[in-house]
C-alpha cells in the first residue's frame, strides 16, 4: 500500500510543482507591473503598506507558526525601529543614508529584543505571551510620554526622506510612491526568500521540533531556550526592517503603529493568512488592509467586522488562506 | 565491570509526598537493567529526576563519574543519555522520517547551516534510514506520526531515542499496549542493543523483564527495596511480599 502512495506522489508531484512555479511567476509579473495598473498614489502607498505589513506578519509567523511562541505586540518592534530612525534623522543627521538608517534601526531593535527575549524564553507559553504584552505596553508608554523627543501622541514629523542609492548610483527617491514601492518590494522579497530558506534549513527543522513538542525537543538534546531566543531575535530584526521601510513610506512616525491594537492587527493578519507558510502572511496582510480600507468607507466600526471575520476564519478555516490554497493543491494531486 | 550510571540517595518530594526516597541504583556498562515495581511506585518520577526533567529534592546522579544532578536536560542528552516516555511524546505533526531525522541532526550537528536544505545533511539522512530499519518503520517513513497505529508510535518513540546515538538508553514501558508480536520484536531489539550500549528498562511486564534483564531493581513506594539478578529478585522475600506476592493473590 505504501509503495502505491509513494508512486502516486512521484507521478503527480511535477504537476503540483508546475502549478507552483506558474503561480510564483504570475505573482512576480503582477507585483512588478503593479504601478502601471494602479496609478493612484494613494493605492500605490496602500499596496506598499501591505508589503510592509505582510513582512511584519511573516516575521510573526517565524515565532508563532514555526516555533510556537505567541507575541501579542509584535508591531512594537517595528515601532522601535521606526522611532529610532525617525529620531536619528530629525535630531542627529537629516542627511543620513538609507542604508545606515537600516543598520541603525535593526541594530537597536536587536539590542532591545535580545535581553527581553532572554527573559521571555525563561517562562512557559502563556507567561511568554503575557510578557510580550507587558513589554509592548512599556515601549508604547515610553514613546507616548517622551513628548519632547517623540512628539507624543502627535507623532514625529519632518523626517527627511533619503534617496535610494547604491554608492553614487541613484535609483530613486523615497518620497516618490513608485520608487518607494519598488524599493520596498526588493527589500521584502530579499527578506522573504532569506527567511524561507532559513525555515527550510536544519535550523528551521529545530524550530519546528520545538513547536511540535517542546518536551521531546529538549530530550533529543535541543537547547530549547537558545533556539527560541534566536527565533525571537530573527523575528524582531525583521520587524525592525519593516519599521524602517514604514518610516520612509509615511515620512512620519505615530505611536498608534505600536499600540495594542496594532499588535492585535498583525496577529490577525498572520492568522488570516495561515500559520507556518510565510507567504500566507502577505495574503493575510492584503485581506486585512484592503478589508479595513473597504469596510471603513461604510462604517467607522470596521474593527467589529474584521474581528468577526477573524473569528469565523479561526473556527472554520484554522489553516487560514494558505490552508485553502494547500487544500486546493492537494485536491489537484488526487 | 564499570558502573555508567548511579544514584546516591536520590529523592524527590512533591509537597509532603515522597515520590522517590533515597533511591540507589547502579547500572553496569552494556548491561540491561530493569526497574520494576507496582503502579505508583515512583518509577517514572525516578526517570524524570535521572534525566533532568524534575530537579532532585536531595541526592545525586552520576553518569560515568560525572555529577549530572543539576544539569539541564539538553546537556544530559549530549552526554549520551536518551530516554523514551511512557506516554508517547512525539513530533506528532511531522513525518516518521522527520521525527527520527531531527533527533539525528541534533546529535550529528548541522543545525546552523541556515542556508542549506534540511534534506541536504547526507550523513544524518543515512543514519535516519538505518534507525528506521532497526525499529521496523522504514516502510512508514512518509507517514505522519499521528497516522501511525499505537504500536508503531511506541516503536517510533524508541527510534527517536536511538537516533540520539545514546551511550545509555532509558526506556519507560516501551511495550505498553503493544501486541504480542510487536512486544517480541522490541524485546529482541532491546536485548540486541546491549551489545553496544547500556539499557535501563522500566517495565510492567514482569515475565518479559525476568527473561531479558541482567539486573533488576525493585521499587516500592518510592524506595528501591532490592537490587540483584533476576534469580536473586525471584527469591527475595521483600520483593515477594511487596510486588510479586501481590500478583499471585
Amino acid at each position: 500500500m505504501m509503495s502505491s502512495i509513494s508512486m502516486d506522489n512521484s507521478r503527480l508531484m511535477p504537476r503540483a510543482k508546475l502549478y507552483k512555479y506558474i503561480a510564483w511567476l504570475l505573482m512576480f509579473l503582477v507585483l512588478i507591473l503593479l504601478p502601471y495598473f494602479i496609478t493612484n498614489p494613494f493605492y500605490q502607498r496602500l499596496v506598499t503598506e501591505i508589503l510592509i505589513y505582510g513582512l511584519l506578519a511573516m516575521s510573526l509567523d517565524v515565532i508563532l507558526g514555526y516555533t510556537g511562541l505567541l507575541s501579542f505586540m509584535h508591531a512594537a518592534y517595528m515601532g522601535i525601529a521606526a522611532y529610532t530612525v525617525g529620531i536619528f534623522v530629525v535630531y542627529v543627521d537629516a542627511q543620513a543614508s538609507l542604508w545606515f538608517t537600516f543598520l541603525l534601526g535593526v541594530t537597536v531593535v536587536i539590542l532591545i529584543a535580545w535581553p527581553v527575549g532572554w527573559l521571555q524564553v525563561r517562562t512557559g507559553g502563556f507567561a511568554f505571551a503575557l510578557l510580550t504584552i507587558a513589554f509592548g505596553m512599556m515601549y508604547y508608554t515610553l514613546v507616548w510620554k517622551s513628548r519632547d523627543i517623540t512628539g507624543g501622541d502627535d507623532g514625529l514629523f519632518g523626517i527627511t526622506r533619503p534617496t535610494i542609492a547604491i554608492g553614487d548610483w541613484v535609483l530613486g527617491s523615497t518620497s516618490n510612491p513608485v520608487d518607494v514601492y519598488y524599493f520596498t518590494l526588493c527589500v521584502v522579497a530579499i527578506c522573504f526568500f532569506l527567511t524561507k530558506r532559513i525555515m527550510q534549513s536544519p535550523f528551521g527543522a529545530v524550530l519546528e521540533s520545538i513547536r511540535e513538542n517542546e518536551k521531546r525537543a529538549a530530550f533529543i538534546g535541543v537547547n530549547v531556550r537558545r533556539y527560541k531566543l534566536q527565533a525571537w531575535i530573527l523575528a524582531c530584526a525583521l520587524a525592525g526592517v519593516c519599521g524602517v521601510l514604514f518610516t520612509y513610506l509615511k515620512g512620519s512616525v505615530s505611536p498608534t503603529m505600536m499600540d495594542a491594537s496594532a499588535g492585535g492587527s498583525v496577529l490577525m493578519m498572520t492568522l488570516l493568512g495561515g500559520l507556518g507558510t510565510l507567504w500566507g502572511s502577505f495574503v493575510g496582510a492584503g485581506l486585512f488592509i484592503f478589508g479595513q480600507d473597504y469596510i471603513s468607507t461604510m462604517t467607522e466600526h470596521w474593527m467589529i467586522f474584521m474581528g468577526l471575520a477573524v473569528m469565523l476564519l479561526v473556527i472554520f478555516m484554522p489553516a487560514g488562506a494558505a490552508g485553502l490554497v494547500n487544500r486546493f493543491i492537494t485536491k489537484s494531486k488526487d | 565491570m564499570s558502573i555508567v550510571l548511579k544514584t546516591d540517595n536520590l529523592s524527590k518530594s512533591f509537597g509532603g509526598v515522597k515520590a522517590v526516597h533515597n533511591a540507589n541504583i547502579n547500572v553496569e556498562e552494556r548491561k540491561l537493567k530493569a526497574v520494576i515495581g507496582p503502579n505508583g511506585a515512583g518509577k517514572t518520577t525516578f526517570y524524570n529526576v535521572l534525566t533532568g526533567y524534575f530537579s532532585a529534592t536531595s541526592g545525586e546522579v552520576y553518569f560515568m563519574d560525572r555529577n549530572i544532578t543539576k544539569m539541564p536536560i539538553h546537556e544530559i542528552v549530549k552526554l549520551g543519555i536518551c530516554r523514551t516516555f511512557q506516554i508517547n511524546t512525539l513530533f506528532i505533526g511531522a513525518t516518521v522520517f522527520e521525527n527520527v531525522r531531527i533527533a539525528s541532526q541534533i546529535k550529528n550537528g548541522g543545525s546552523y547551516k541556515i542556508l542549506s536544505s534540511r534534506r541536504s545533511l547526507k550523513n544524518v539522512n543515512d543514519k535516519t534510514w538505518a534507525t528506521l530499519d532497526k525499529v521496523g518503520l522504514k516502510d512508514k517513513a512518509k507517514s505522519f506520526a499521528n497516522e501511525l497505529s499505537y504500536g508503531d508510535q511506541r516503536s517510533l518513540e524508541v527510534g527517536i531515542a536511538l537516533a540520539g546515538e545514546p551511550k545509555i538508553l532509558l526506556l519507560d514501558e516501551p511495550t505498553a499496549g503493544m501486541s504480542d508480536g510487536e512486544t517480541k520484536r522490541i524485546a529482541s531489539l532491546i536485548r540486541e542493543l546491549t551489545n553496544d550500549i547500556t539499557v535501563v528498562l522500566v517495565e510492567h511486564d514482569v515475565e518479559l523483564v525476568m527473561s531479558i534483564s541482567d539486573s533488576i531493581s525493585v521499587m516500592n513506594q518510592g524506595e528501591i527495596i532490592a537490587e540483584g539478578t533476576p534469580e536473586e529478585i525471584r527469591k527475595n522475600e521483600l520483593v515477594k511480599k511487596a510486588y510479586l506476592g501481590e500478583r499471585k493473590n
